[in-house]
């Protein structure tokens, strides 16, 4: 059976959502410079979400951590697949589209909903990956607003290979992970 | 929502601490939140007018802030200046009355607050009690951290009376602009009767007709979006930019809770169509954070910007028609 497919996505990471407590001063994602406690979240190690294994991002001073959304073109390995698996957090509620695009030259936009990684809860059932106890500040680490990771699906409706994907221009919208899940039929196949 | 010492605390990730403290106004007296900050949903906007204030809104009635965010019920508002020779006596007054004191901050002042000796930014609390002989006001704030409790009288006064400061670190909610040494007087009406059909029809046609009608100096409904969004295309500036971070957040919050509202009562009476239209209406809301986070992020650089920004703004502008269409659609089957 083929095995869910980790997208690659180190060439595109852009934004600095995580720092450590001692060092929260570089962190930006959002536009009060807030960021998520890097010592709550499993930095570069594999992680288990719902059935889904995601290779969660590493994190440190001035490093990249995840893909704050501004249109990047992602190559994914070529397959047919039923979902899209997200590790993502807005920046606010986030309701936009992502373009899939296949090898036969099609393409479809499938909507993408992520509810607000500030003190939130999940709007668009989503299912909750991170749930921190505390909130990074510029200059002090608050205690009692939660940071939010969700776990959210996209469709891949189309019976095609999936060759790319577009992501939205959306500043307001992070994605700190994602993973492709191998469609039935392809399941059946193998 | 959870009750704290007596005084009940609500809140939704899409509102500011204008709707929280007015939802905790609103649980005391006995009112579903939600029934009653969802009920008017409007576009409307001041040029000029937008202080960087977290509970900024566009009043209708010009210095009654609570009456012109629910301008369907009967609430009215005014602001009152805190008698420095008698502080906290109309506070004790307005509570032995039976109306609970929206009193203007700045968070810079407030233990509780993650702006706490940090960034200067103005916010609202709600006054629950004052103990003259403790010297202590106890104070209800509903925003994360969520805080109830009593605070030292003369931190919460100094935090009143703090006049507007400039604070690099706060562009949206900071300036001398705004207004220290102030709270404002509520006045729910007695009673409000419970939202049915009949009642909910008849306010989505008074939002409808709002949305229709021409727009003039202050702009509203499609007329007003359309010049809105035609400045912000074509125009901003980082003043406009920053601007649109903090007016957008009340016609965020308002799209929201208006959305929520017609989503549930669509469920409840079984009105799939009541809870289309408000899943539409929460479109609205989430086209608001592409275009109050891309402009507050682009405010450095408008050029930048421009080109996702004028991309944003058209999708609000289509979200508010199919919300408007199938607002539509909601209120004939409510007929």
């Amino acid at each position: 059976m083929r095995e869910q497919v980790p997208i690659e996505l180190a060439a595109h990471l852009n934004n600095a959502g995580i720092t450590q407590a001692g060092d929260t001063g570089g962190g930006r994602f959002n536009v009060w410079r807030n960021s998520l406690p890097g010592e709550e979240l499993p930095l570069g190690r594999p992680v288990d979400i719902g059935g889904v294994r995601f290779a969660f991002p590493a994190a440190g001073p001035g490093r990249p951590d995840n893909v704050r959304c501004e249109g990047q073109l992602v190559t994914v390995p070529p397959g047919r697949y039923d979902w899209c698996c997200l590790l993502a957090a807005g920046e606010r509620r986030v309701e936009d589209e992502v373009a899939l695009h296949f090898a036969d030259g099609s393409v479809d936009f499938e909507t993408v909903r992520v509810s607000d990684f500030w003190a939130a809860s999940a709007v668009f059932g989503e299912d909750e990956a991170v749930a921190t106890s505390a909130m990074h500040y510029p200059r002090h680490v608050q205690p009692g607003v939660t940071a939010h990771i969700w776990y959210q699906r996209v469709p891949v409706t189309r019976r095609a290979e999936l060759r790319r994907l577009r992501l939205p221009h959306n500043v307001a919208l992070h994605v700190f992970a994602a993973t492709l899940c191998p469609s039935r039929d392809e399941v059946n196949a193998a | 929502m959870t009750c704290v010492r007596g005084v009940a605390q609500w809140y939704r990730d899409p509102v500011s601490c204008l709707q929280s403290t007015l939802a905790t106004l609103l649980l005391e007296a006995g009112h579903d939140p939600v029934e009653v900050l969802g009920l008017s949903w409007e576009f409307r906007y001041h040029p000029g007018d937008v202080r960087p204030e977290e509970y900024y809104w566009p009043c209708r009635r010009p210095g009654d802030l609570a009456g012109s965010l629910l301008p369907l019920h009967e609430v009215t508002s005014r602001w009152r200046a805190i008698d420095p020779a008698d502080p906290l006596g109309e506070w004790r007054d307005a509570l032995a009355a039976g109306r609970l004191p929206v009193v203007a901050v700045d968070n810079y002042h407030l233990p509780f607050r993650p702006a706490y000796r940090d960034v200067h930014a103005a916010h609202l609390l709600v006054v629950y009690d004052v103990d003259g002989t403790a010297g202590t006001v106890a104070v209800s704030d509903a925003m994360p951290p969520s805080f109830a409790g009593p605070l030292p009288a003369e931190v919460l006064l100094r935090s009143c009376g703090a006049a507007g400061v400039d604070d690099e670190q706060d562009v949206f909610f900071s300036g001398p602009v705004t207004s220290g040494g102030r709270w404002l007087d509520v006045r729910l009406p007695a009673a409000i009767p419970a939202l049915d059909p009949g009642r909910l029809g008849l306010a989505l046609d008074v939002n409808a007709a709002g949305f229709a009608a021409l727009s003039g100096d202050v702009w509203t409904g499609a007329e007003g979006l359309r010049r809105y969004c035609a400045r912000m295309g074509t125009a901003a500036t980082p003043e406009l930019l920053a601007e649109a971070y903090t007016f957008g957040w009340g016609m965020q919050a308002q799209a929201a809770l208006h959305g929520e509202l017609l989503r549930t009562l669509g469920a409840r009476w079984d009105r799939p169509a009541l809870a289309e239209a408000g899943r539409r209406v929460e479109q609205v809301a989430h086209r608001w954070t592409a275009v109050r986070v891309t402009a507050a992020h682009g405010r450095a650089d408008p050029a930048a910007c421009a080109g996702p920004l004028r991309d944003h703004l058209g999708s609000l502008r289509r979200a508010y028609q199919e919300a408007h269409a199938a607002l539509g659609r909601a209120a004939a089957d409510l007929r």
